[in-house]
């Protein structure tokens, strides 16, 4: 019985532990306040994507389009290849605001699933709360709407987002093929919902 | 009354008239069409349209390809009750028996290849003349519709045929296409709208 106990205490404690314990991050002591995210961060550039979505089993494309057009401000749409716009958001600071979404889209929940991507993806300077090691990636710990994100830098270069929820991995951002501070390719893939957003630059 | 709006100028009925039997005689006797397009996609808050450019190719009564090949390949191609689409080289298709909007702007998209939408039932119809030909702006009476586009404007050549079609949102956005090297009545084989 008492073998049991601990056996389940240990599995309990394993498997609410932290994620940089699961994913064999080294914790280091760099003196850094601030990760950055560049890729979005041109006031004179129209980043344009062309996008594939594959949300449960099903695919759909469209371009997707991303706009900084002030200090923390963004604008983010997504139109079909024939021009129909199917949503547009405005991110200013840390308000959040539909300008149009098609009414066959228009519900609470996918609107909030985009609304945490597109925050994560465009958010430039973010406060570090911890910095770890892991192979040649120096990895800082930053919060985003009250969510846990890890930033896994690379050669000076952001590679890779991920954004965890009770110490697991919950979604993936991953910037491909940079050339001139632009991310040609990103994937955000979700791990809870089957989710996968794909994008490349045109 | 004459008026004119930005350099157009409002066309009397008889004009309006004419044009429509213009159009409508044009659309009748128009068995494929064959034409490059480029395409402006508008959005206020960007610096520059997004500029994608294909080709279209249209067989009577109601087959119609709609292929991007610039800066990526992307085709639609309307057949029967479906839209298949080919992204890259993944191909999925949508029947549009069962999305009444789609169907909608299936129905549009074909009329206004043509240019024969003056249907006074479902849209409120403005003509203006223009120094080489004619514009003339359709307002959809659906509310729905309304919802996502508050009017169709077609540019009209002064045979008749359609050089632009711009498709104007609610917010002031708009899509822009120009069609080039269109030919009228080429041999088109049906292959080339199978999916």
């Amino acid at each position: 019985m008492m073998r049991f106990l601990i056996l389940s205490l240990c599995l309990l404690t394993l498997g609410c532990g932290s994620y940089p314990k699961k994913a064999d991050l080294t914790p280091t002591n760099l003196q850094v306040n601030t990760v950055s995210n560049s890729y979005f961060s041109d006031l004179t550039k129209d980043y344009v994507y062309k996008a594939q979505i594959e949300v449960y089993g099903k695919t759909f494309g469209g371009l997707f389009i991303i706009k900084k057009i002030g200090e923390n401000h963004h604008r983010v749409a997504f139109t079909t290849e024939m021009g129909n716009k199917l949503f547009d958001f405005s991110f200013n600071g840390d308000n959040f605001m539909v300008n149009y979404i098609m009414d066959d889209l228009n519900k609470k929940m996918f609107i909030n699933i985009l609304k945490e991507d597109f925050s994560a993806l465009i958010k430039e300077q973010l406060a570090v709360t911890g910095s770890y090691q892991k192979g040649n990636y120096t990895i800082y710990k930053t919060h985003i709407l009250n969510q846990p994100y890890f930033y896994f830098i690379q050669n000076e270069g952001l590679e890779k987002i991920i954004k965890t929820k009770g110490g697991k991995e919950k979604t993936s951002f991953l910037f491909q093929e940079i050339n001139d501070n632009i991310a040609d390719q990103i994937t955000i893939k979700h791990q809870s919902i089957k989710l996968i957003i794909q994008l490349k630059s045109i | 009354m004459m008026f004119s709006v930005y350099g157009q100028t409002k066309m009397s009925s008889s004009q309006a008239e004419a044009l429509r039997n213009l159009v409508k005689e044009q659309a009748e006797t128009t068995k494929t069409i064959k034409s490059d397009f480029i395409q402006y996609k508008h959005l206020d808050f960007l610096s520059n349209d997004i500029i994608t450019k294909g080709e279209l190719r249209f067989k009577s009564p109601n087959l119609v390809k709609w292929a991007y090949t610039e800066p990526f390949e992307y085709a639609v191609i309307f057949k029967n009750e479906t839209l298949f689409v080919d992204d890259e080289g993944k191909k999925s298709q949508v029947d549009l028996g069962s999305n009444k909007m789609f169907k909608q702007l299936n129905q549009l998209i074909i009329k206004s290849v043509k240019g024969d939408m003056f249907d006074k039932q479902e849209f409120n119809i403005a003509y203006y003349a223009l120094p080489h030909g004619s514009e003339v702006h359709f307002s959809p009476k659906d509310s729905k519709l309304l919802e996502y586009i508050s009017s169709f404007q077609i540019i009209f050549s002064a045979k008749g045929d359609v050089e632009q079609v711009k498709m104007l949102e609610p917010s002031g956005d708009y899509t822009k296409i120009e069609f080039k090297q269109r030919t009228l009545n080429s041999r088109l084989d049906d292959a080339i709208f199978n999916p």
